[in-house]
């Protein structure tokens, strides 16, 4: 599905209301938002599900403020990155995160093996705008400017989170023996 | 060099862990605390209506409609039926297309 299909449901649900434009949105963004917000969330999936579904109704909520000058998806991302920043910044809850919490979610969730639990605890080593910057190029496959865009800061911060994130996963994924298994 | 390995590396790590979550009723739910708004699917009605009336006032006071009508007397209603019968056919075909097209 296209651009195309996404500025067509968005007009039909500016225009003439129709709810069921949005379903289909829905539908076609749910996976990779909560994919997002469950790795921001160290794998807590339920806060990430509450977080999504946040950001959908936000989105519903302002749809006419989509001006179609970036693509739905970045800025479906954007609401994605404020509610997350606002949720963070009420609860105080994302500072308290350490190993700890991570081992125990992953007992708590251990079927799905210790792929799931190495990349919280990479996760883990970032800053929390370097995460959101990583995850947003090499997860989600979002380009520069719109990272940019959707973090609201220069293009020159982007990258140096980018960098800064890469360079500390780099000593990290080597020091855990990742890329010698790979090799 | 360095950059580009690190790179490969990384992309490798994140496409790896990368999962597509399903759906699960999350879609469901969400429509269902959204908020009701006022259904507009009206605006196209009324917008139908008001093309339609401009088209016949134009239609009239041209002449156009009269000629037209002058001309349908003078043909075999054979050639009518068919015309008509060709409005539902290519608009099937049209949606069709309009359904199945991958772009």
């Amino acid at each position: 599905m296209s651009n195309t299909d996404d500025i067509r449901w968005v007009t039909q649900l500016t225009l003439l209301g129709d709810k069921s434009a949005f379903d289909k949105l829905t539908c076609k963004y749910q996976s990779p938002i909560r994919r997002f917000f469950l790795n921001l969330t160290v794998g807590d999936a339920p806060l990430s599900d509450d977080l999504a579904q946040e950001t959908f109704i936000k989105a519903y909520l302002n749809i006419n403020s989509f001006k179609g000058l970036s693509g739905f998806s970045t800025w479906l991302y954007r609401i994605a990155y404020n509610v997350f920043y606002d949720s963070a910044r009420a609860q105080k809850h994302y500072e308290d995160i350490n190993e700890q919490l991570i081992d125990s979610q992953y007992q708590m969730q251990n079927e799905f093996s210790v792929e799931k639990m190495d990349i919280y605890k990479a996760l883990n080593i970032l800053r929390k705008e370097e995460q959101t910057a990583v995850l947003l190029f090499y997860m989600e496959d979002k380009t520069h400017n719109e990272i940019a865009k959707i973090m609201n800061c220069p293009l020159g911060t982007v990258k140096t989170y980018i960098l800064k994130g890469k360079e500390k996963l780099s000593v990290y994924l080597t020091q855990a023996g990742y890329g010698n298994n790979k090799n | 060099m360095e950059t580009t390995k690190t790179d490969k590396m990384l992309k490798d790590f994140f496409s790896e862990r990368k999962q597509e979550i399903a759906d699960n009723g999350f879609t469901q739910r969400v429509m269902r605390k959204l908020p009701e708004q006022p259904d507009r699917a009206w605006i196209v009605w009324i917008f139908t209506a008001i093309g339609m009336a401009i088209s016949i006032y134009l239609g009239i006071n041209s002449g156009l409609i009269q000629t037209i009508l002058m001309y349908m007397e003078h043909i075999s209603i054979y050639y009518l039926l068919a015309g008509i019968f060709c409005f539902p056919l290519v608009g099937s075909i049209g949606m069709y297309f309009a359904q199945n097209r991958n772009f």
